[in-house]
Protein backbone atom coordinates (compact mmCIF):
# COMPACT_ATOMS: atom_id res chain seq x y z
CA UNK A 1 0.00 0.00 0.00
CA UNK A 2 2.96 2.30 0.45
CA UNK A 3 4.11 2.99 -3.04
CA UNK A 4 2.89 6.08 -4.81
CA UNK A 5 1.84 7.91 -1.66
CA UNK A 6 4.11 10.91 -1.91
CA UNK A 7 2.61 12.49 -5.04
CA UNK A 8 -0.82 12.30 -3.46
CA UNK A 9 0.26 13.82 -0.17
CA UNK A 10 2.12 16.67 -1.85
CA UNK A 11 -0.60 17.24 -4.43
CA UNK A 12 -3.42 17.25 -1.90
CA UNK A 13 -1.71 19.49 0.63
CA UNK A 14 0.18 21.94 -1.57
CA UNK A 15 -2.69 24.41 -2.00
CA UNK A 16 -3.91 24.59 1.60
CA UNK A 17 -0.37 24.78 2.95
CA UNK A 18 0.47 27.57 0.52
CA UNK A 19 -2.71 29.43 1.49
CA UNK A 20 -1.88 29.19 5.17
CA UNK A 21 1.74 30.09 4.69
CA UNK A 22 0.65 33.28 2.92
CA UNK A 23 -2.55 34.38 4.55
CA UNK A 24 -2.00 33.26 8.10
CA UNK A 25 1.65 32.63 8.90
CA UNK A 26 3.13 35.40 6.76
CA UNK A 27 0.32 37.73 7.77
CA UNK A 28 1.07 37.12 11.43
CA UNK A 29 4.77 37.68 10.92
CA UNK A 30 3.90 40.99 9.33
CA UNK A 31 1.64 41.93 12.23
CA UNK A 32 4.49 41.24 14.66
CA UNK A 33 6.82 43.26 12.49
CA UNK A 34 4.46 46.23 12.19
CA UNK A 35 3.94 46.20 15.95
CA UNK A 36 7.47 47.58 16.28
CA UNK A 37 6.87 50.51 13.93
CA UNK A 38 5.00 53.77 14.10
CA UNK A 39 3.48 53.22 10.68
CA UNK A 40 0.28 55.14 10.05
CA UNK A 41 -0.97 52.89 7.27
CA UNK A 42 0.49 55.00 4.50
CA UNK A 43 3.96 56.30 3.68
CA UNK A 44 7.25 55.38 5.27
CA UNK A 45 7.73 52.80 7.97
CA UNK A 46 9.99 53.62 10.92
CA UNK A 47 10.99 51.15 13.61
CA UNK A 48 10.39 52.44 17.12
CA UNK A 49 11.35 49.47 19.27
CA UNK A 50 8.95 48.71 22.08
CA UNK A 51 7.24 52.11 22.02
CA UNK A 52 3.87 50.68 20.99
CA UNK A 53 3.94 48.12 23.77
CA UNK A 54 4.91 50.75 26.30
CA UNK A 55 2.02 52.86 25.13
CA UNK A 56 -0.27 49.87 25.30
CA UNK A 57 0.87 49.10 28.85
CA UNK A 58 -0.06 52.62 29.93
CA UNK A 59 -3.27 52.78 27.89
CA UNK A 60 -6.25 52.76 30.19
CA UNK A 61 -8.61 51.79 27.37
CA UNK A 62 -6.45 48.76 26.54
CA UNK A 63 -6.76 47.35 30.05
CA UNK A 64 -10.47 48.06 30.15
CA UNK A 65 -10.87 46.31 26.78
CA UNK A 66 -8.94 43.29 28.05
CA UNK A 67 -11.19 43.32 31.11
CA UNK A 68 -14.28 43.38 28.89
CA UNK A 69 -12.94 40.49 26.81
CA UNK A 70 -12.31 38.47 29.97
CA UNK A 71 -15.77 39.32 31.29
CA UNK A 72 -17.26 37.92 28.07
CA UNK A 73 -14.81 35.01 28.09
CA UNK A 74 -15.98 33.87 31.52
CA UNK A 75 -19.69 34.65 31.37
CA UNK A 76 -20.57 33.80 27.74
CA UNK A 77 -19.58 30.11 27.91
CA UNK A 78 -20.95 29.57 31.43
CA UNK A 79 -24.35 31.11 30.79
CA UNK A 80 -24.76 29.72 27.28
CA UNK A 81 -23.71 26.18 28.18
CA UNK A 82 -25.88 26.16 31.32
CA UNK A 83 -29.02 27.28 29.47
CA UNK A 84 -28.31 25.03 26.48
CA UNK A 85 -27.77 21.96 28.68
CA UNK A 86 -31.03 22.48 30.53
CA UNK A 87 -33.02 22.88 27.34
CA UNK A 88 -31.28 20.09 25.51
CA UNK A 89 -32.17 17.88 28.47
CA UNK A 90 -35.79 19.03 28.29
CA UNK A 91 -35.90 18.29 24.58
CA UNK A 92 -34.57 14.80 25.12
CA UNK A 93 -35.97 13.73 28.43
CA UNK A 94 -38.29 16.43 29.74
CA UNK A 95 -41.50 14.75 28.66
CA UNK A 96 -41.53 12.03 31.27
CA UNK A 97 -41.40 8.35 30.49
CA UNK A 98 -43.78 6.24 28.50
CA UNK A 99 -43.51 2.52 28.28
CA UNK A 100 -40.09 2.71 29.85
CA UNK A 101 -38.76 5.17 27.31
CA UNK A 102 -37.89 8.71 28.23
CA UNK A 103 -39.24 11.26 25.83
CA UNK A 104 -38.64 14.89 25.04
CA UNK A 105 -41.20 17.56 25.78
CA UNK A 106 -44.10 18.05 23.40
CA UNK A 107 -42.95 19.58 20.11
CA UNK A 108 -39.25 18.76 20.56
CA UNK A 109 -38.62 18.57 16.84
CA UNK A 110 -40.21 21.95 16.25
CA UNK A 111 -38.10 23.53 18.99
CA UNK A 112 -34.96 22.09 17.50
CA UNK A 113 -35.68 24.04 14.32
CA UNK A 114 -36.63 27.35 15.92
CA UNK A 115 -33.74 27.29 18.37
CA UNK A 116 -31.47 27.21 15.36
CA UNK A 117 -32.93 30.32 13.78
CA UNK A 118 -30.82 32.90 15.64
CA UNK A 119 -27.76 31.05 14.39
CA UNK A 120 -28.89 31.53 10.82
CA UNK A 121 -29.49 35.24 11.17
CA UNK A 122 -26.45 37.25 10.27
CA UNK A 123 -24.88 39.18 13.12
CA UNK A 124 -25.57 42.31 11.12
CA UNK A 125 -29.32 41.63 11.28
CA UNK A 126 -29.24 40.48 14.90
CA UNK A 127 -27.44 43.66 15.91
CA UNK A 128 -29.96 45.85 14.11
CA UNK A 129 -32.91 44.05 15.72
CA UNK A 130 -31.49 44.26 19.21
CA UNK A 131 -30.70 47.89 18.67
CA UNK A 132 -34.49 48.25 18.48
CA UNK A 133 -35.07 45.98 21.47
CA UNK A 134 -32.80 48.12 23.63
CA UNK A 135 -33.87 51.48 22.22
CA UNK A 136 -33.90 54.09 24.97
CA UNK A 137 -37.26 55.71 24.20
CA UNK A 138 -40.69 54.14 24.30
CA UNK A 139 -40.37 52.95 20.70
CA UNK A 140 -37.90 50.37 22.09
CA UNK A 141 -39.38 46.93 22.54
CA UNK A 142 -38.40 46.64 26.19
CA UNK A 143 -39.07 50.22 27.19
CA UNK A 144 -42.38 50.03 25.33
CA UNK A 145 -43.43 47.22 27.67
CA UNK A 146 -42.88 49.27 30.81
CA UNK A 147 -45.57 51.63 32.19
CA UNK A 148 -45.21 55.17 30.92
CA UNK A 149 -44.62 56.55 34.39
CA UNK A 150 -41.26 54.76 34.58
CA UNK A 151 -38.26 56.62 33.38
CA UNK A 152 -36.99 54.66 30.37
CA UNK A 153 -34.05 52.33 30.89
CA UNK A 154 -30.95 53.38 29.06
CA UNK A 155 -29.58 49.89 28.31
CA UNK A 156 -26.76 50.42 25.80
CA UNK A 157 -26.44 54.07 26.73
CA UNK A 158 -25.85 53.20 30.37
CA UNK A 159 -22.17 52.61 31.16
CA UNK A 160 -22.99 50.06 33.83
CA UNK A 161 -25.25 47.88 31.67
CA UNK A 162 -24.06 48.36 28.11
CA UNK A 163 -21.69 45.38 28.11
CA UNK A 164 -24.28 43.18 29.80
CA UNK A 165 -26.73 44.02 27.00
CA UNK A 166 -24.12 42.91 24.44
CA UNK A 167 -23.51 39.73 26.43
CA UNK A 168 -27.26 39.03 26.47
CA UNK A 169 -27.40 39.27 22.69
CA UNK A 170 -24.38 36.99 22.32
CA UNK A 171 -26.04 34.41 24.56
CA UNK A 172 -29.32 34.73 22.66
CA UNK A 173 -27.58 34.15 19.37
CA UNK A 174 -25.39 31.27 20.50
CA UNK A 175 -27.65 29.28 22.76
CA UNK A 176 -29.83 27.61 20.14
CA UNK A 177 -26.88 26.10 18.34
CA UNK A 178 -25.63 24.52 21.56
CA UNK A 179 -29.09 23.23 22.43
CA UNK A 180 -29.05 21.38 19.10
CA UNK A 181 -25.44 20.26 19.58
CA UNK A 182 -26.00 18.96 23.11
CA UNK A 183 -29.28 17.31 22.33
CA UNK A 184 -27.58 15.42 19.50
CA UNK A 185 -24.97 14.30 22.01
CA UNK A 186 -27.64 13.32 24.54
CA UNK A 187 -29.54 11.43 21.89
CA UNK A 188 -26.56 9.15 21.42
CA UNK A 189 -26.48 8.17 25.10
CA UNK A 190 -28.05 4.73 25.44
CA UNK A 191 -31.53 4.65 26.91
CA UNK A 192 -30.53 1.64 29.00
CA UNK A 193 -28.09 3.75 30.99
CA UNK A 194 -30.87 6.09 32.06
CA UNK A 195 -33.25 3.24 32.74
CA UNK A 196 -30.75 1.41 34.90
CA UNK A 197 -30.07 4.55 36.91
CA UNK A 198 -33.79 5.26 37.21
CA UNK A 199 -34.40 1.74 38.54
CA UNK A 200 -31.81 2.47 41.18
CA UNK A 201 -33.93 5.43 42.23
CA UNK A 202 -32.16 8.33 40.49
CA UNK A 203 -34.33 11.38 39.91
CA UNK A 204 -34.13 13.89 37.04
CA UNK A 205 -31.45 15.99 38.66
CA UNK A 206 -29.24 13.03 39.54
CA UNK A 207 -29.61 11.67 36.00
CA UNK A 208 -28.56 15.02 34.63
CA UNK A 209 -25.45 15.48 36.74
CA UNK A 210 -24.29 11.89 37.11
CA UNK A 211 -24.98 10.57 33.63
CA UNK A 212 -25.66 13.26 31.06
CA UNK A 213 -22.84 15.67 31.92
CA UNK A 214 -20.01 13.12 32.20
CA UNK A 215 -21.03 11.41 28.97
CA UNK A 216 -21.21 14.75 27.14
CA UNK A 217 -17.82 15.93 28.34
CA UNK A 218 -16.18 15.96 24.90
CA UNK A 219 -18.97 17.99 23.38
CA UNK A 220 -18.89 20.42 26.30
CA UNK A 221 -15.19 20.92 25.73
CA UNK A 222 -15.78 21.77 22.07
CA UNK A 223 -18.56 24.18 23.04
CA UNK A 224 -16.31 25.90 25.56
CA UNK A 225 -13.61 26.50 22.97
CA UNK A 226 -16.02 27.81 20.33
CA UNK A 227 -17.70 30.17 22.80
CA UNK A 228 -14.32 31.34 23.98
CA UNK A 229 -13.43 32.25 20.41
CA UNK A 230 -16.69 34.16 20.08
CA UNK A 231 -15.93 36.04 23.30
CA UNK A 232 -12.53 37.09 22.00
CA UNK A 233 -14.09 38.47 18.88
CA UNK A 234 -17.37 40.20 19.79
CA UNK A 235 -16.39 42.85 17.27
CA UNK A 236 -19.44 42.72 15.04
CA UNK A 237 -21.99 43.29 17.79
CA UNK A 238 -19.98 45.97 19.58
CA UNK A 239 -19.36 47.70 16.27
CA UNK A 240 -23.01 47.90 15.30
CA UNK A 241 -24.90 48.00 18.59
CA UNK A 242 -22.86 50.01 21.05
CA UNK A 243 -23.17 53.73 21.49
CA UNK A 244 -20.26 55.49 19.83
CA UNK A 245 -18.76 52.09 18.83
CA UNK A 246 -17.21 50.82 22.03
CA UNK A 247 -18.90 53.38 24.24
CA UNK A 248 -20.45 54.97 26.16
CA UNK A 249 -17.05 56.18 27.29
CA UNK A 250 -15.29 52.91 26.48
CA UNK A 251 -17.75 50.81 28.47
CA UNK A 252 -18.11 48.20 25.72
CA UNK A 253 -14.70 48.51 24.08
CA UNK A 254 -13.09 45.15 23.29
CA UNK A 255 -9.64 44.45 21.83
CA UNK A 256 -10.92 43.72 18.34
CA UNK A 257 -12.79 47.03 18.32
CA UNK A 258 -9.62 48.88 19.35
CA UNK A 259 -7.62 47.14 16.63
CA UNK A 260 -10.15 48.05 13.96
CA UNK A 261 -10.44 51.69 14.96
CA UNK A 262 -6.69 52.20 15.27
CA UNK A 263 -5.99 50.48 11.97
CA UNK A 264 -8.70 51.90 9.76
CA UNK A 265 -9.89 55.10 11.46
CA UNK A 266 -7.10 56.62 13.54
CA UNK A 267 -4.32 55.76 11.03
CA UNK A 268 -2.33 53.98 13.73
CA UNK A 269 -1.47 50.74 11.95
CA UNK A 270 1.61 50.24 14.13
CA UNK A 271 -0.31 50.52 17.38
CA UNK A 272 -3.14 48.40 15.98
CA UNK A 273 -0.59 45.67 15.19
CA UNK A 274 0.73 45.78 18.75
CA UNK A 275 -2.84 45.29 19.95
CA UNK A 276 -3.10 42.39 17.48
CA UNK A 277 -0.02 40.80 19.05
CA UNK A 278 -1.59 41.18 22.50
CA UNK A 279 -4.80 39.57 21.25
CA UNK A 280 -2.77 36.72 19.71
CA UNK A 281 -1.10 35.87 23.01
CA UNK A 282 -4.33 36.18 24.97
CA UNK A 283 -6.06 33.75 22.61
CA UNK A 284 -3.19 31.27 22.79
CA UNK A 285 -3.16 31.45 26.59
CA UNK A 286 -6.87 30.72 26.62
CA UNK A 287 -6.45 27.76 24.26
CA UNK A 288 -3.57 26.31 26.26
CA UNK A 289 -5.43 26.73 29.56
CA UNK A 290 -8.59 25.14 28.16
CA UNK A 291 -6.66 22.14 26.89
CA UNK A 292 -4.88 21.69 30.21
CA UNK A 293 -7.91 22.07 32.43
CA UNK A 294 -10.26 19.91 30.41
CA UNK A 295 -7.65 17.23 29.88
CA UNK A 296 -6.93 16.99 33.59
CA UNK A 297 -10.59 16.69 34.47
CA UNK A 298 -11.20 14.09 31.83
CA UNK A 299 -8.92 11.62 33.60
CA UNK B 1 -34.16 -5.33 28.05
CA UNK B 2 -37.56 -6.52 29.16
CA UNK B 3 -40.52 -4.67 27.85
CA UNK B 4 -42.33 -2.44 30.31
CA UNK B 5 -45.95 -1.44 30.32
CA UNK B 6 -46.73 2.22 30.39
CA UNK B 7 -46.24 3.66 33.83
CA UNK B 8 -44.37 0.72 35.23
CA UNK B 9 -41.15 2.65 35.21
CA UNK B 10 -41.70 6.20 36.28
CA UNK B 11 -38.04 7.19 35.96
CA UNK B 12 -38.49 9.47 38.92
CA UNK B 13 -40.73 11.82 37.01
CA UNK B 14 -43.90 13.46 38.15
CA UNK B 15 -46.68 14.85 35.99
CA UNK B 16 -46.04 18.29 37.51
CA UNK B 17 -42.41 18.08 36.41
CA UNK B 18 -43.50 17.31 32.88
CA UNK B 19 -45.87 20.27 32.84
CA UNK B 20 -43.13 22.55 34.16
CA UNK B 21 -40.71 21.27 31.52
CA UNK B 22 -43.19 21.93 28.72
CA UNK B 23 -43.96 25.41 30.03
CA UNK B 24 -40.28 26.26 30.21
CA UNK B 25 -39.89 25.02 26.65
CA UNK B 26 -42.70 27.22 25.37
CA UNK B 27 -41.40 30.34 27.14
CA UNK B 28 -37.88 29.75 25.89
CA UNK B 29 -39.19 29.11 22.37
CA UNK B 30 -41.11 32.40 22.38
CA UNK B 31 -38.02 34.18 23.63
CA UNK B 32 -35.98 32.77 20.73
CA UNK B 33 -38.67 33.50 18.17
CA UNK B 34 -39.67 36.99 19.24
CA UNK B 35 -37.06 38.97 17.28
CA UNK B 36 -37.77 36.88 14.18
CA UNK B 37 -41.45 37.63 14.58
CA UNK B 38 -40.67 41.30 15.02
CA UNK B 39 -38.69 41.42 11.78
CA UNK B 40 -41.57 39.80 9.87
CA UNK B 41 -44.13 42.04 11.53
CA UNK B 42 -42.22 45.22 10.71
CA UNK B 43 -41.46 44.21 7.15
CA UNK B 44 -45.13 43.81 6.24
CA UNK B 45 -46.33 47.01 7.92
CA UNK B 46 -46.84 50.24 6.01
CA UNK B 47 -44.61 53.08 7.14
CA UNK B 48 -47.25 54.85 9.23
CA UNK B 49 -47.82 51.70 11.30
CA UNK B 50 -44.09 51.12 11.84
CA UNK B 51 -43.71 54.62 13.23
CA UNK B 52 -46.87 54.44 15.32
CA UNK B 53 -46.35 54.66 19.07
CA UNK B 54 -49.02 52.07 19.76
CA UNK B 55 -47.52 49.05 18.01
CA UNK B 56 -49.86 46.27 16.89
CA UNK B 57 -49.18 42.56 17.04
CA UNK B 58 -49.99 42.09 13.37
CA UNK B 59 -49.89 44.52 10.46
CA UNK B 60 -53.33 46.18 10.20
CA UNK B 61 -53.02 46.63 6.47
CA UNK B 62 -50.22 44.30 5.31
CA UNK B 63 -48.22 45.55 2.38
CA UNK B 64 -45.34 44.51 0.15
CA UNK B 65 -44.20 48.11 -0.28
CA UNK B 66 -41.19 47.60 1.95
CA UNK B 67 -39.98 44.71 -0.19
CA UNK B 68 -40.47 46.69 -3.36
CA UNK B 69 -38.62 49.62 -1.88
CA UNK B 70 -35.71 47.42 -0.72
CA UNK B 71 -35.44 45.68 -4.10
CA UNK B 72 -35.60 49.03 -5.82
CA UNK B 73 -32.59 50.39 -3.92
CA UNK B 74 -29.75 51.24 -6.24
CA UNK B 75 -27.19 48.78 -4.90
CA UNK B 76 -29.44 46.02 -3.56
CA UNK B 77 -29.50 43.71 -6.58
CA UNK B 78 -25.78 44.19 -7.37
CA UNK B 79 -24.97 43.46 -3.72
CA UNK B 80 -27.04 40.27 -3.90
CA UNK B 81 -25.25 39.14 -7.04
CA UNK B 82 -21.84 40.00 -5.55
CA UNK B 83 -22.69 37.98 -2.46
CA UNK B 84 -23.74 34.98 -4.53
CA UNK B 85 -20.60 35.08 -6.68
CA UNK B 86 -18.24 35.43 -3.73
CA UNK B 87 -20.02 32.74 -1.73
CA UNK B 88 -20.10 30.31 -4.65
CA UNK B 89 -16.40 30.82 -5.38
CA UNK B 90 -15.36 30.48 -1.74
CA UNK B 91 -17.53 27.42 -1.01
CA UNK B 92 -16.61 25.58 -4.20
CA UNK B 93 -12.90 26.20 -3.63
CA UNK B 94 -13.17 25.21 0.04
CA UNK B 95 -14.87 21.94 -0.91
CA UNK B 96 -12.24 20.94 -3.48
CA UNK B 97 -9.21 22.03 -1.48
CA UNK B 98 -10.70 20.88 1.81
CA UNK B 99 -11.68 17.44 0.53
CA UNK B 100 -8.21 16.74 -0.85
CA UNK B 101 -6.52 17.99 2.31
CA UNK B 102 -8.86 15.91 4.45
CA UNK B 103 -8.06 12.85 2.33
CA UNK B 104 -4.34 13.35 2.84
CA UNK B 105 -4.73 13.79 6.59
CA UNK B 106 -7.21 10.96 7.08
CA UNK B 107 -5.68 8.34 4.80
CA UNK B 108 -1.91 8.85 4.98
CA UNK B 109 0.62 8.87 7.77
CA UNK B 110 3.42 11.28 6.97
CA UNK B 111 5.98 13.55 8.55
CA UNK B 112 4.41 16.83 9.64
CA UNK B 113 0.86 15.50 9.72
CA UNK B 114 0.38 16.43 13.38
CA UNK B 115 1.78 19.91 12.73
CA UNK B 116 -0.72 20.47 9.93
CA UNK B 117 -3.62 19.38 12.10
CA UNK B 118 -2.45 21.69 14.86
CA UNK B 119 -2.14 24.67 12.52
CA UNK B 120 -5.59 24.01 11.06
CA UNK B 121 -7.05 24.07 14.56
CA UNK B 122 -5.02 27.05 15.75
CA UNK B 123 -6.23 29.16 12.85
CA UNK B 124 -9.78 28.69 14.01
CA UNK B 125 -8.86 30.14 17.38
CA UNK B 126 -7.30 33.40 16.34
CA UNK B 127 -9.62 36.37 15.79
CA UNK B 128 -9.24 37.24 12.16
CA UNK B 129 -9.30 40.94 12.86
CA UNK B 130 -5.70 40.84 14.03
CA UNK B 131 -4.74 39.86 10.47
CA UNK B 132 -6.80 42.43 8.63
CA UNK B 133 -3.97 44.94 8.09
CA UNK B 134 -1.46 42.50 6.55
CA UNK B 135 -4.23 40.89 4.49
CA UNK B 136 -5.22 44.24 3.14
CA UNK B 137 -1.60 44.97 2.22
CA UNK B 138 -1.11 41.59 0.52
CA UNK B 139 -4.25 41.86 -1.54
CA UNK B 140 -3.37 45.39 -2.45
CA UNK B 141 0.00 44.26 -3.76
CA UNK B 142 -1.73 41.55 -5.80
CA UNK B 143 -4.25 44.17 -6.98
CA UNK B 144 -7.08 42.13 -5.50
CA UNK B 145 -8.58 44.74 -3.19
CA UNK B 146 -11.96 46.02 -4.27
CA UNK B 147 -12.54 42.83 -6.25
CA UNK B 148 -14.75 39.80 -5.72
CA UNK B 149 -11.99 37.13 -6.09
CA UNK B 150 -9.93 38.88 -3.41
CA UNK B 151 -12.73 38.61 -0.86
CA UNK B 152 -13.48 35.04 -1.95
CA UNK B 153 -9.84 34.12 -1.35
CA UNK B 154 -9.96 35.45 2.22
CA UNK B 155 -13.24 33.62 2.85
CA UNK B 156 -11.67 30.43 1.51
CA UNK B 157 -8.95 30.71 4.15
CA UNK B 158 -11.63 31.26 6.80
CA UNK B 159 -13.74 28.29 5.70
CA UNK B 160 -10.92 25.78 5.24
CA UNK B 161 -10.22 24.77 8.85
CA UNK B 162 -13.81 23.77 9.49
CA UNK B 163 -14.12 22.08 6.10
CA UNK B 164 -10.93 20.05 6.48
CA UNK B 165 -11.74 19.09 10.04
CA UNK B 166 -15.29 17.99 9.36
CA UNK B 167 -14.47 16.08 6.16
CA UNK B 168 -11.57 14.40 7.93
CA UNK B 169 -14.10 13.10 10.47
CA UNK B 170 -16.32 11.74 7.70
CA UNK B 171 -13.45 10.12 5.79
CA UNK B 172 -12.04 8.51 8.94
CA UNK B 173 -15.46 6.93 9.40
CA UNK B 174 -15.14 5.03 6.11
CA UNK B 175 -13.44 1.68 6.79
CA UNK B 176 -10.01 1.32 5.24
CA UNK B 177 -10.88 -2.26 4.31
CA UNK B 178 -13.08 -0.79 1.61
CA UNK B 179 -10.07 0.95 0.02
CA UNK B 180 -8.01 -2.21 0.24
CA UNK B 181 -10.70 -4.41 -1.24
CA UNK B 182 -11.10 -2.04 -4.18
CA UNK B 183 -7.37 -1.94 -4.78
CA UNK B 184 -7.19 -5.73 -4.75
CA UNK B 185 -9.92 -5.66 -7.37
CA UNK B 186 -7.65 -3.53 -9.53
CA UNK B 187 -8.60 0.04 -8.67
CA UNK B 188 -5.80 2.59 -8.62
CA UNK B 189 -5.49 4.80 -5.57
CA UNK B 190 -6.95 7.73 -7.49
CA UNK B 191 -9.95 5.60 -8.47
CA UNK B 192 -10.46 4.62 -4.84
CA UNK B 193 -10.60 8.27 -3.84
CA UNK B 194 -12.84 9.24 -6.73
CA UNK B 195 -15.21 6.28 -6.89
CA UNK B 196 -15.43 5.14 -3.28
CA UNK B 197 -14.46 7.81 -0.78
CA UNK B 198 -15.95 10.82 -2.57
CA UNK B 199 -19.48 9.38 -2.87
CA UNK B 200 -19.41 8.10 0.71
CA UNK B 201 -18.39 11.55 1.96
CA UNK B 202 -21.51 13.05 0.34
CA UNK B 203 -23.33 14.00 3.57
CA UNK B 204 -20.17 15.61 4.87
CA UNK B 205 -19.80 17.65 1.70
CA UNK B 206 -23.39 18.83 2.03
CA UNK B 207 -22.95 19.78 5.68
CA UNK B 208 -19.72 21.67 5.10
CA UNK B 209 -21.01 23.49 2.06
CA UNK B 210 -24.09 24.67 3.94
CA UNK B 211 -21.93 25.82 6.81
CA UNK B 212 -19.60 27.54 4.38
CA UNK B 213 -22.49 29.18 2.60
CA UNK B 214 -23.87 30.59 5.84
CA UNK B 215 -20.49 31.89 6.95
CA UNK B 216 -19.57 33.49 3.64
CA UNK B 217 -23.03 34.89 2.98
CA UNK B 218 -23.28 36.46 6.43
CA UNK B 219 -19.78 37.96 6.56
CA UNK B 220 -19.50 41.72 6.33
CA UNK B 221 -16.45 43.01 8.20
CA UNK B 222 -13.83 41.79 5.75
CA UNK B 223 -15.74 42.74 2.63
CA UNK B 224 -16.53 46.12 4.12
CA UNK B 225 -12.84 46.76 4.79
CA UNK B 226 -11.53 45.49 1.46
CA UNK B 227 -14.10 46.73 -1.04
CA UNK B 228 -15.73 49.95 -2.20
CA UNK B 229 -19.53 50.41 -1.95
CA UNK B 230 -20.08 48.99 -5.46
CA UNK B 231 -18.52 45.65 -4.50
CA UNK B 232 -20.28 44.91 -1.22
CA UNK B 233 -22.52 41.99 -0.35
CA UNK B 234 -26.03 42.21 1.09
CA UNK B 235 -24.92 42.24 4.73
CA UNK B 236 -22.66 45.21 4.20
CA UNK B 237 -25.42 46.87 2.17
CA UNK B 238 -27.83 46.34 5.06
CA UNK B 239 -25.54 47.97 7.58
CA UNK B 240 -24.69 50.83 5.31
CA UNK B 241 -28.38 51.48 4.82
CA UNK B 242 -29.00 51.38 8.52
CA UNK B 243 -26.40 54.02 9.29
CA UNK B 244 -27.47 56.16 6.34
CA UNK B 245 -31.20 56.08 6.79
CA UNK B 246 -31.54 55.41 10.49
CA UNK B 247 -35.22 54.83 10.95
CA UNK B 248 -36.52 53.39 7.67
CA UNK B 249 -37.19 50.14 9.54
CA UNK B 250 -39.73 48.73 7.11
CA UNK B 251 -37.49 48.51 4.03
CA UNK B 252 -34.53 47.57 6.22
CA UNK B 253 -36.35 44.60 7.73
CA UNK B 254 -37.68 43.60 4.31
CA UNK B 255 -34.07 43.68 3.12
CA UNK B 256 -33.06 41.56 6.10
CA UNK B 257 -35.70 38.97 5.19
CA UNK B 258 -34.62 38.78 1.56
CA UNK B 259 -31.03 38.48 2.77
CA UNK B 260 -31.88 35.60 5.07
CA UNK B 261 -33.97 33.60 2.60
CA UNK B 262 -31.14 31.60 0.98
CA UNK B 263 -29.70 30.64 4.35
CA UNK B 264 -33.07 29.56 5.73
CA UNK B 265 -33.83 27.46 2.65
CA UNK B 266 -30.47 25.70 2.90
CA UNK B 267 -30.99 25.13 6.57
CA UNK B 268 -34.47 23.67 6.19
CA UNK B 269 -33.20 21.32 3.48
CA UNK B 270 -30.62 19.75 5.73
CA UNK B 271 -31.88 20.49 9.23
CA UNK B 272 -32.50 16.83 10.00
CA UNK B 273 -28.81 16.11 9.67
CA UNK B 274 -27.37 19.38 10.81
CA UNK B 275 -26.27 18.27 14.25
CA UNK B 276 -24.55 15.16 12.88
CA UNK B 277 -22.84 17.20 10.20
CA UNK B 278 -21.71 19.91 12.55
CA UNK B 279 -20.29 17.57 15.13
CA UNK B 280 -18.85 14.82 12.96
CA UNK B 281 -15.41 16.39 12.84
CA UNK B 282 -15.34 17.48 16.42
CA UNK B 283 -16.54 14.32 18.09
CA UNK B 284 -14.60 11.82 16.08
CA UNK B 285 -11.47 13.85 16.96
Amino acid sequence: MRHGRTPFIIGFLAVPVALYATFVVAAYIQTFQLAFTNWSGLGTIKYVGFDNFERLWNDDLFWRSVGHNLYLLILLPIITIAIALVFAFLLNAGGGSHGGKTRGIFGSKFYRVIFFFPQLMALAIVAVIFGRVFSTDESGMLNGLFPESWSPWLFLADERWALTCILAVMVWQAVGFYVVLFSAGMGSIEQEVYEAAALDGANRITLFFKITIPLLWNTLQVAWVYLGIAAFDAFALVNIMSVDRGGPDGATSVLAMMIYRNAFEYSQAGYASALGVALFFLTLTFAALTLRVTRREAH
Amino acid sequence: MARHDEGVITVGRSRAGTVAANTAGIIFGLFMLFPVYWVLNTAFKPEAEVKSFSPTFLPQSPTLDNFRSALGEELFIPAMINGLIITAMAVAAALVVGFLAALAIARFQFYGRKAIILIVLAVQLVPFLALLIPLFLMLQRAQLTDSLPGVALVYLVLLLPYTVWTLRGFISGIPRELDEAAMIDGCTRAQVFWKIILPLTGPGLVATSVYGFIQAWNEFIIINTLNSPENQNLMAWLLYNQTERGTAWGPLMAGAIITSIPVVIFFLLIQRNIATGLTAGAVKG
